[in-house]
């Protein structure tokens, strides 16, 4: 997003407005060259965002003309079954909170895996820095589909019967954690040595200094992609719906679908669905973001 | 100092794990049977892929007093032959009965790990399948047959030497495509056809296989399934037709987990009985009219 900062220019046209309020006569405001430049520069930006919006909303009728079934000089579009998606859109839609409370809940366990797994490689024991890389190299190494099915087939051979819903949540908060204690260890690794050391200065335990100064630190960095990573998950979790146990948006759209032959409409339906769920999750992510920055100049 | 952390972080790990293994089972009842009189319920898998056998009811909800587990549905969320006739063994056993809806490849695989207490979904009978299953006696009879698409002029099985076919994965069409005779253990008196030698397309299930047809896809000449889904598939509009007459007939039973934690054979000789009085009562042949509009509880040999 272009956004222009309006900093130096309101304290430049009160000044320059006193001194010459005294001899040019007060008909017609005159205005600075700086303020012709700003007011231009603004006049850009909001032509800038109009522009945008048309041209979404465009494209969105051009994607809406698609799905018409309708044929216009010779180009065919695609015939879908309204009165299907009419009726089931609602049985569909109720699987949002499923999806919604499989994403929370594997993105508070992949983020609690990902701190610890950053420590571990950032930690000087070999067990513990093992143990945190095999951890990494084993589930970025595998399928997400496939440790799916691992949790909810191979667990209960070791008396533990996780419920599809569960199986699920480990499955994708093992998989984000491990590919999010990347973040965090960049996250740990940017605040600066000097930070560590003045902690130690002031006679703060290894355990304080990491509790007080680098954590707090490091978390601001980490905030933005983990919304990154639950968006992302939203849409990864219609992976769990593959056991059959967890009555998500993916699942209602394929049982319904298959039983009354019209995978097509009822996989539309459900990508609407992701699809405004992503832009809901984005624009919070964007509100979250510009706070975070808000100390940071 | 620095020591101190690294501890901590074990014993976090090492209590995540404890805690995961120490769910502590309730005293268990001597067998399946009590076990689901006790918790008042009987939790049925069955996949709500199939119309008319087994489909969800999306203008049904969920009732407040139910005793359902949460990932389980209620009668009023289901429809379908199998469901109907699930309901019959919920009530001749006085309990509530519930869906379980893993996917068909978890249910065939055996191993259930006491998720659920019996399939009744359309599950045919197979020798493969016996040696981790127990079946009840059959509660109907489907033949099946192979569907081509309108178009392809074919009249005959012979026709369809070195072409593609689509069948639903770990189904017994697959087994019968891929000449798979023992793994499919019907008796000859079942099996009408011998397979043709085609390339076997296996797709998640075999609704697949007739969207793919019906969407104008190519990749195959047609798909073996139930009559009964192809006639389903027809009524909906498809551009198919069945290729002669049915190529074998299936038994289709109830199941039950050989390596359930606890017996079964109580509760299966409760659903055999129910099953043989439905049968001589008529109560199998009205509802299998009142889904497929003919009877198919008849045994065909």
């Amino acid at each position: 997003m272009i956004r222009f900062h309006a900093f130096p220019y309101p304290a430049f046209k009160a000044d320059h407005m006193s001194t010459d309020s005294t001899t040019a006569p007060v008909s017609k405001p005159v205005l600075s060259q700086a303020e012709l430049l700003y007011e231009a520069q603004q006049r850009q930006t909001r032509n800038f965002r109009r522009n945008v919006s048309l041209s979404w909303g465009i494209l969105l009728l051009i994607l809406l003309y698609l799905f018409s079934g309708q044929s216009f000089l010779g180009i065919r579009t695609i015939r879908l079954d309204f009165e299907f998606i009419r009726e089931n859109i609602g049985f569909i839609a109720e699987g949002i909170p499923q999806t919604l409370l499989v994403s929370f809940l594997s993105i508070t366990l992949a983020t609690f895996l990902a701190l610890l797994a950053a420590l571990g490689r950032l930690s000087t024991i070999p067990p513990l820095y093992a143990l945190s890389t095999f951890y990494v190299s084993l589930i970025r190494g595998t399928p997400l589909y496939l440790q799916i099915f691992f949790f909810f087939l191979a667990l209960p051979q070791l008396g533990i019967i996780l419920s599809g819903l569960f199986a699920g949540v480990i499955a994708l908060g093992l998989n984000y954690g491990a590919y999010m204690s990347e973040i965090f260890r960049a996250g740990l690794a940017s605040v600066g040595k000097g930070q560590r050391e003045a902690a130690i200065a002031l006679g703060m335990t290894p355990w304080q200094t990491m509790k007080r100064i680098v954590l707090p630190q490091a978390l601001r960095f980490a905030i933005p992609p983990i919304g990154n990573d639950f968006i992302a998950m939203t849409k990864d979790s219609a992976l769990v719906s593959a056991t059959g146990f967890v009555h998500e948006v993916m699942w209602r759209a394929t049982r319904v679908g298959r039983a009354q032959f019209h995978n097509l409409e009822a996989l539309i339906i459900a990508a609407l669905f992701y699809w405004m769920m992503t832009i809901i999750l984005s624009y919070v992510q964007g509100i979250i973001e510009a706070r975070l920055a808000r100390g940071d100049r | 100092m620095k020591k101190l952390y690294h501890v901590m972080i074990v014993a976090v790990l090492a209590s995540l794990v404890l805690s995961a293994c120490g769910a502590a089972s309730t005293p268990a009842p001597k067998d399946l049977m009590e076990a689901v009189k006790q918790r008042g319920y009987i939790l049925v898998s069955t996949d709500p892929n199939y119309e008319p056998q087994s489909f969800l009811n999306t203008e049904g909800s969920r009732p407040s007093e139910t005793k359902c587990p949460a990932d389980a549905l209620t009668t009023a969320e289901m429809q379908g032959f199998d469901v109907d006739v699930a309901k019959a063994v919920g009530d001749s056993l006085g309990v509530e009965t519930c869906f379980a809806t893993p996917a068909w490849e978890v249910i065939t695989a055996g191993n259930w790990a006491d998720k659920w207490d019996v399939s009744v979904g359309s599950m045919t009978v197979t020798t493969a399948r016996q040696q981790i299953l127990d079946f009840s006696v059959p509660y109907y009879y489907t033949p099946a047959v192979v569907a081509v698409r309108a178009d392809s002029g074919l009249t005959d099985l012979a026709g369809l030497e070195g072409q593609a076919l689509c069948v639903g994965s770990a189904t017994t069409y697959d087994q019968w495509l891929n000449h798979d005779m023992e793994g499919l253990g019907l008796p000859a008196s079942s099996i009408y056809a011998e397979a043709p030698n085609v390339t076997v397309v296996p797709l998640e299930t075999d609704q697949e296989c007739a969207q793919a047809i019906n969407s104008g896809r190519e990749d195959f000449i047609g798909y073996v399934t139930s009559e009964t889904v192809v006639d389903a598939n027809i009524a909906a509009g498809f551009p198919v037709v069945k290729l002669g007459s049915p190529v074998f007939s299936e038994d289709l039973a109830a199941a039950f987990d050989k390596s359930s934690s606890l017996p079964t054979d109580s509760l299966r000789a409760e659903v055999d009985k129910l099953f043989t009085d439905m049968h001589s009562d008529g109560r199998l042949s009205e509802l299998s009219m009142k889904w497929f509009e003919l009877d198919l509880t008849q045994d065909p040999n």
